[in-house]
């Protein structure tokens, strides 16, 4: 009688004992050193190298409309156009990242404002008013910045005609790149590199000294936050609402049918701020350090979200129509990367980073 | 054995009894402190502190929170326009989250596009149903912006003059004063108007203060000072215009507003020119500027989507407090009651039943608010009255979230108006019921009031 209560006792033993959580398995260490690494390389590495980029893109298109506007050729609109679609690829990209300055100081509302303005737009270009980039400046969000430029380069439809660009047109064009060179994009930069704000320097003191990020483990839930924003926008909003819809009028970059490659580019954006840029770390480098698996699954998740998008083969105007099942596709893709950063990566953040 | 079975019986007995025995009240210090807005709290200090939703929502309801979340950030535009139409013809702002910053603050300039200060603007005298009285031409709000071919009512210049405040101690800050002018009107304004600023508030806990119950809010009441602190906390009562019932106020910076619903219908329709279910009429009706507008289709807003805004505002999380184990911090909590800021900003209130929304109903909230009208002496007064409100009183502000307007918003804007740069400064301007208050933190040592104002920054 006593044996079988001391095997009833011993079992329960065991089977408490059984209950006791695994240690998470570890590479060892802390993650000290390689948090500062990888805040060091977003910084310099990923930001700021993207930010440069975007300020030189501007340039570009600034260069380009200003031909445009003295030569209104069919060549100097082809190059226009281009020059728009690479700025939209370098833009669309540092998405990946829109916190900080870019929020904070309307950047991104003032040049990605949408829809655009048509009755405004219309009464404005029939008018004599003066349109000067301090005049585009006061403008509503929604007479500024991308998408009106878009519309006058590339008409409905991507029909443009070097022959439609009136006087008025062109110099509207011209204050709209201006605007978002010398108001938004060039700031911008300024805003990260210099003061008031320096607000690279706040991500690199963070934990040390930031107002913004009193610890680290709030600057890595900001980024992992601000790729699963992205994430969520793409896939739920700028994808979900025409595709269930079925309303090509709503869609991001409608004139010239480069919303397809937008969404791509955000998406290849976060990929940027988790592999890391120009040799830098990423926040992969930081997972990698404790856990392996989730590293690989994150990266795997990301490029299967990415490649998806190469199914869907025509404009997404046309798609949400003719390629439903392949929009569908990326969509779980994205679903499945955002329930990845959300519970996976933000968990992790929370467990390893505790500087 | 039969003993042995009486004894076991006995046992059961009196055990089911003691289970029977009601609970007795669970002690203070057996709650999390960290849970502001008790089941509608969420962890999170970056910048989209204030953009979560509660945790806790269903597919269906975080789905229409998504679609509210997507409409409050949308852009409206000029009619005819075949989506988000009605914006203006005047108005001052094109989109909710230009004013409501990352569902924070606005900040304190006008006629922006990042400006989110407003002017209310009204004659002396009560209307029919005892508000404000509107201004021929002009209504009870200046939009000071219009799409093109309308002309603004007017621009507000807005000016600040030092103002230096000193301590016992020594210690001196210098407050700024605003000055507020109306200018270039659009048509002749008539003299004797009364103007009052209001900064666009952060989106904390709306849902919720909405499910307060009324007798809570009535029984924070004291109008003859029974307890003899010289706070006194007056309810407003207003009159709503969709369902014609004089109700409670809670919202507004003077709470002016009743609920949800009609605080969200009314800024579209006043800040943004877009008419509802519940805001029919445009704020430039009657004015001659209205033809600028061809092919507008009222209401403009579509029902269902004003009505995912409002639950959208109602299911937003409030940010969990942060560093409540630091020493300062609790100190300067202890602070805050022994010189009876907690007299007003009253730190904790008990929500009502809601069988819709489990994130709100009966939960234990910590708002910082007794949502009454307080007398904040003259230096704050616009001497604009609103409904019951006189032109000394303002609603107690909820000082949830307060802690994390550097980190959603960029830059900190206190009080009313946006005057304040400092949580010290907002303390300093307190004056009338709030005296007290003031010359107590005022007398306290420096390090007191640090740790005070650290204790406001962990909310």
């Amino acid at each position: 009688m006593k044996i079988k209560f001391l095997s009833i006792a011993f079992l329960s033993l065991i089977i408490f004992s059984a209950c006791h959580k695994a240690p998470a398995v570890s590479s060892g260490g802390s993650t000290t050193t390689v948090e500062a690494t990888v805040i060091k390389d977003f910084t310099n590495s990923t930001a700021l190298p993207q930010y440069s980029s975007l300020t030189n893109s501007a340039v570009t298109l600034n260069g380009a409309i200003t031909t445009l506007n003295s030569s209104p050729t069919e060549a100097n609109l082809a190059a226009a156009q281009l020059a728009w679609k690479n700025m939209r690829t370098v833009w669309e990209q540092c998405e990946g990242f829109l916190f900080g300055p870019v929020e904070d100081n309307d950047y991104d509302p003032n040049t990605d404002t949408w829809p655009t303005d048509y009755t405004q737009l219309d009464s404005l270009l029939a008018s004599n008013n003066p349109l000067q980039v301090s005049d585009v400046a006061n403008l509503a969000q929604s007479l500024r910045g991308y998408h009106p430029l878009e519309y006058v380069i590339f008409g409905h439809g991507d029909g443009r005609t070097a022959a439609q660009l009136t006087p008025r047109l062109l110099q509207y064009a011209v204050s709209l790149s201006g605007d978002i060179l010398y108001n938004n994009v060039q700031p911008l930069y300024q805003s990260w590199t210099s003061a008031p704000t320096n607000y690279a320097q706040q991500i690199t003191t963070a934990g040390s000294g930031s107002i913004k990020f009193p610890a680290r483990q709030d600057l890595f839930l900001a980024i992992v936050g601000a790729m699963s924003d992205i994430c969520n926008e793409v896939g739920t909003e700028k994808m979900y609402d025409p595709f269930i819809n079925k309303d090509s009028t709503i869609t991001e970059s409608p004139y010239s049918s480069n919303t397809l490659i937008d969404f791509k580019n955000n998406i290849i954006g976060l990929q940027n701020v988790y592999m890391g840029l120009n040799g830098g770390t990423g926040i992969k480098d930081l997972v990698a350090s404790q856990n392996k698996n989730l590293d690989n699954q994150i990266q795997a998740q990301i490029t299967a979200a990415v490649s998806s998008f190469s199914n869907i083969t025509e404009p997404y105007e046309k798609a949400i129509f003719d390629q439903r099942t392949q929009i569908q596709q990326t969509m779980t893709q994205l679903a499945a990367l955002k329930d990845l950063l959300d519970n996976d990566l933000t968990t992790f953040v929370k467990q390893y980073v505790k500087d | 054995m039969k003993k042995f079975y009486i004894i076991i019986g006995m046992a059961v007995f009196v055990g089911s009894f003691s289970m029977c025995h009601k609970s007795d009240v669970f002690s203070e210090s057996g709650y999390d402190e960290r849970l502001t807005g008790g089941a509608a709290t969420v962890f999170d200090a970056t910048t989209h502190a204030f953009s979560d939703p509660m945790p806790g929502l269903d597919a269906r309801d975080t789905r229409v929170h998504q679609i509210g979340d997507q409409t409050f950030a949308q852009t409206f535009v000029a009619p005819p326009s075949p989506i988000f139409t009605g914006l203006g013809p005047i108005y001052n702002n094109i989109t909710c989250i230009n004013c409501h910053r990352n569902d924070g603050e606005g900040i304190p300039t006008s006629g922006s596009s990042n400006s989110g200060l407003l002017f209310r603007i009204s004659q002396p005298g009560k209307d029919v149903n005892g508000g404000p009285v509107p201004v021929p031409g002009f209504g009870l709000q200046i939009q000071d912006q219009a799409v093109f071919g309308a002309q603004p009512e007017a621009n507000m210049s807005i000016n600040y003059t030092d103002l230096p405040v000193t301590y016992p101690d020594g210690t001196t800050v210098e407050l700024r004063q605003p000055v507020y002018l109306l200018q270039n009107p659009y048509t002749t304004l008539a003299s004797g108007y009364m103007l009052s600023p209001r900064l666009a508030p952060r989106l904390v806990g709306m849902g919720l203060l909405e499910n307060i119950p009324e007798s809570t809010i009535l029984s924070f009441v004291d109008a003859n000072d029974a307890n003899g602190d010289g706070i006194t906390g007056k309810a407003n009562y207003i009159y709503d215009d969709y369902t014609k019932k004089t109700e409670l106020g809670r919202f507004g910076l003077k709470a002016n507003t009743s609920t949800l619903l009609l605080q969200v219908a009314t800024a579209y329709q006043q800040d943004m020119g877009v008419t509802s279910y519940v805001q029919t009429v445009e704020s430039g009706d009657g004015q001659a500027q209205m033809s600028v507008v061809h092919g507008d289709v009222q209401p403009e807003l579509v029902d269902s989507l004003l009505n995912y805004v409002v639950f959208y505002v109602k299911t937003l999380g409030v940010p969990a407090r942060r560093n409540v184990t630091d020493a300062d911090v609790k100190q300067g909590s202890t602070l805050f009651n022994q010189i009876n800021c907690s007299g007003c900003h009253r730190p904790t209130v008990q929500t009502g039943v809601d069988v819709n929304l489990a994130g709100i109903s009966n939960q234990r909230i910590h708002p910082y608010t007794d949502l009454l009208l307080h007398d904040m002496g003259a230096g704050l007064a616009d001497n604009r009255p609103d409904f019951l409100a006189n032109g000394k009183e303002w609603r107690t502000a909820p000082l949830w979230g307060i802690g994390m307007l550097n980190i959603t918003n960029g830059t900190e804007y206190f009080l009313h108006d946006g005057r304040a740069r400092t949580l010290e400064e907002a303390i300093l301007w307190h004056d009338g019921e709030a005296k007290n208050a003031k010359q107590k933190f005022m007398n306290l040592t420096l390090t007191e009031r640090n740790q005070l104002i650290k204790f406001l920054q962990s909310l």
